[in-house]
């Protein structure tokens, strides 16, 4: 048995999430040098200046992170990304509502209709199923006073779909 | 062009008697400018077949009034649900949302009503006693000096926002390479586009704002069931008409630090394309520097707020000088004003003082009269206003997504614009996880563009040569001031520490 496990040691901080901007910022950087190689060089040089600052800067970064995992200080957890992890199913299903929700829009069912059914069902999955009465009431009120006060009051030109095309006949 | 007492005071009471265009063009403007999508500038946009059938002297209140109201109104979201109304109010909640969390929403609230209102009023004043002068910085920035205030901006933007400078950088100048993001200007070559012809024009600025503030926000927030903390909570449960009040006195208290703050504001607004999120960002960093707890700052701190929110009311007489007095217009909502005028044949510029003294003089008189009034509209309404912040989540995520989603639909009306928001959704729910600062990418999103169009005009002028950046008398003595104002915080604040050291060996 290992002398030193009753000791604890240090928790190491994970900083694997705090590597995916700068990562992200790179591939941007450098796809965006490659549709810029044949244009002129007046046009080339404010990306080049700020891009290669950028560069400058992550590669700090990454010096300054190779140092902090040599030390054992750090470790490439992706650590508050996902915390808490409880939350990981309900904050996936969010998103994807989120992206049905414009899916839908763009699909005809028109701004009040979709926005009713993404507030009951997101705020369903969020109070995990409690108080469906309310739920359903502020959703209604909520997404027929959207359409009173964007399509209504502002005409917005906000995707139209059957409610917002039967309120205008009827209207 | 001259200023008399005489005509300012008949400007200010003839003002006073369009109280009926006044009153709903700032319940509208408080409303726009706190719904993220809908800025002074789009509406007046939405609103211009209104506009355009007015008479040019009430279509120009409307204006103003809907104008300076929207920017006080931007700073409700940030203090309360972390959302700024518009870019001009990103630095407000560094403050504004940690006062919200510990159950004093309400005093914020207040504090920023008051500083909003003071600090917009004097800078009014200030700006028409002191026009002919300010005009002329407008006049001395050329391309390599505006090139310098965009670099300076966006590091000092950086430097504050993330409270790891290196991390704050990297968000900033990412931020940049976003903006530059779309087809060359004067080539017309894509760059960076991926193919997508809806960015042929460029990154999208409101889909950039609902992305980083809005959507990261609302998947941060489900973790609690509140934004307010327990004692929050207890707070928030107990206050009464006594926390406006508490607010009122200790904005007030602070009138030296409302004053200053709010001419940064006003001196920025005067420089075309700064704009108000650069202003609140450098009132913030000066107030902060020149603090003698600059510690307490991003932990609810009054000075932390009232800065950022004084400045960014201060900008918006500032964007009046150059329009009206050089045509040149201070940002996008005085570029508006002047389409409008423009089709009602009025031609902006120093004639313009001579030959119709009530429109050259009237957005300042309007701002005064709008500024005077809404106080008395708005204050009595934090307290009601606060009580947002008690909403739970479950209800408060959903509503905040779907609503701030479609405002990103709403400029362009391209449903490319929404996924965009999402996408700039993930990117600042990470940055946000991680201590890169939302407002940092957003700031260099709008001032990319920018950069790169003076950078251009710079080398176009000097036949390519890069040295053109340090050509400038004015320019190099701004480098320096930029990285004095880089350093100096690190410099002070190793100062203190030494200072604090040496008490404590002493004692």
């Amino acid at each position: 048995m290992d002398e030193h496990s009753g000791r604890q040691r240090p928790e190491r901080k994970s900083i694997g999430g705090d590597l995916i901007i700068p990562v992200a910022a790179l591939a941007l950087t450098v796809y965006y040098f490659t549709t810029i190689i044949d244009v002129p060089w007046t046009a080339q040089v404010s990306a080049f200046f700020i891009g290669t600052i950028l560069i400058l800067l992550i590669i700090a970064l990454f010096i300054r992170t190779a140092f902090a995992l040599r030390r054992g200080e750090v470790s490439l957890r992706l650590g508050r990304i996902i915390e808490p992890v409880s939350f990981i199913p309900k904050r996936i299903v969010l998103l994807v509502l989120t992206l049905s929700y414009i899916l839908f829009i763009l699909w005809g069912a028109g701004f009040t209709l979709t926005t009713f059914a993404f507030l009951a069902l997101a705020m369903l999955l969020l109070s995990e199923g409690r108080k469906k009465r309310l739920i359903l009431v502020l959703s209604t009120v909520l997404a027929i006073g959207g359409w009173l006060l964007f399509i209504v009051a502002f005409e917005t030109r906000f995707p139209a779909g059957p409610f917002e095309w039967l309120m205008k006949g009827m209207f | 062009m001259e200023f008399s007492w005489g005509l300012f005071a008949e400007q200010f009471a003839r003002t006073f008697t369009f109280w009926w265009v006044i009153v709903p063009s700032i319940l509208l403007g408080l409303i726009v400018g706190a719904i993220p999508g809908f800025s002074a500038a789009n509406t007046i946009i939405i609103l211009l077949p209104l506009t355009l059938a007015m008479d040019p002297e009430i279509g120009m209140i409307f204006m103003v009034a809907l104008y300076a109201s929207s920017r006080l109104g931007a700073g409700i979201p940030a203090i309360l649900v972390n959302i700024p109304g518009t870019a001009g109010a990103a630095a407000t909640p560094l403050d504004g949302y940690p006062m919200t969390k510990q159950g004093r929403g309400q005093q914020a609230l207040a504090i920023s009503f008051v500083c909003s209102t003071f600090g917009g009023l004097l800078t009014t004043i200030i700006a028409l006693l002191a026009m002919p002068w300010l005009s002329q910085v407008a006049y001395q920035l050329h391309s390599v000096e505006m090139i310098v205030v965009m670099i300076f901006g966006i590091s000092l933007i950086a430097s504050i926002a993330a409270r790891d400078t290196l991390k704050g950088l990297i968000a900033g100048f990412f931020g940049l390479m976003i903006g530059y993001i779309g087809a060359d200007v004067v080539y017309e070559t894509p760059r960076g586009t991926f193919g997508f012809l809806e960015l042929y024009d460029g990154v999208p600025l409101i889909p950039a704002l609902v992305g980083l503030f809005a959507i990261s926000e609302a998947f941060s927030v489900i973790e609690a069931e509140s934004i307010l903390s327990e004692h929050g909570r207890y707070l928030m449960r107990k206050s009464g008409w006594g926390e406006t009040l508490e607010g009122v006195r200790l904005a007030f208290s602070r009138w030296w630090h409302i004053i200053w703050t709010s001419i940064i504001g006003l001196i920025i607004g005067v420089v075309p394309g700064a704009g108000a999120a650069i202003a609140a960002f450098v009132a913030y960093q000066q107030s902060r520097t020149f603090s003698k707890t600059p510690e307490k700052y991003g932990t609810g701190h009054i000075e932390g707020l009232i800065a950022p929110e004084s400045a960014n009311n201060g900008v918006t007489s500032g964007t009046l000088i150059p329009l009206l007095v050089i045509g040149v217009p201070g940002g996008a909502t005085a570029a508006i004003m002047a389409v409008v005028l423009q089709y009602h044949g009025v031609t902006v510029g120093p004639d313009l003082f001579l030959t119709q003294p009530n429109l050259a003089y009237g957005p300042f008189t309007t701002m005064a009269v709008t500024y005077a009034m809404m106080i008395l509209i708005i204050l009595p309404l934090a307290r009601y206003m606060s009580r947002i912040a008690v909403v739970s989540t479950v209800y408060m995520a959903p509503i905040i997504i779907s609503f701030t989603l479609v405002g990103s639909f709403v400029p362009r009306g391209y449903v490319f614009d929404m996924y965009l928001a999402l996408a700039f959704g993930v990117i600042g729910y990470i940055a946000r996880k991680t201590g890169y600062h939302v407002a940092a990418i957003l700031i260099g999103v709008i001032l990319g563009p920018l950069l790169e169009q003076y950078f251009q005009r710079a080398l176009r002028i000097a036949e390519g040569d890069l040295m053109v950046i340090f050509s400038s008398k004015l320019g190099n003595v701004m480098w320096v001031f930029m990285l004095i104002s880089l350093v100096l915080p690190f410099v002070l604040d190793w100062w203190r520490r030494r200072q604090k050291e040496r008490q404590a060996e002493n004692a």
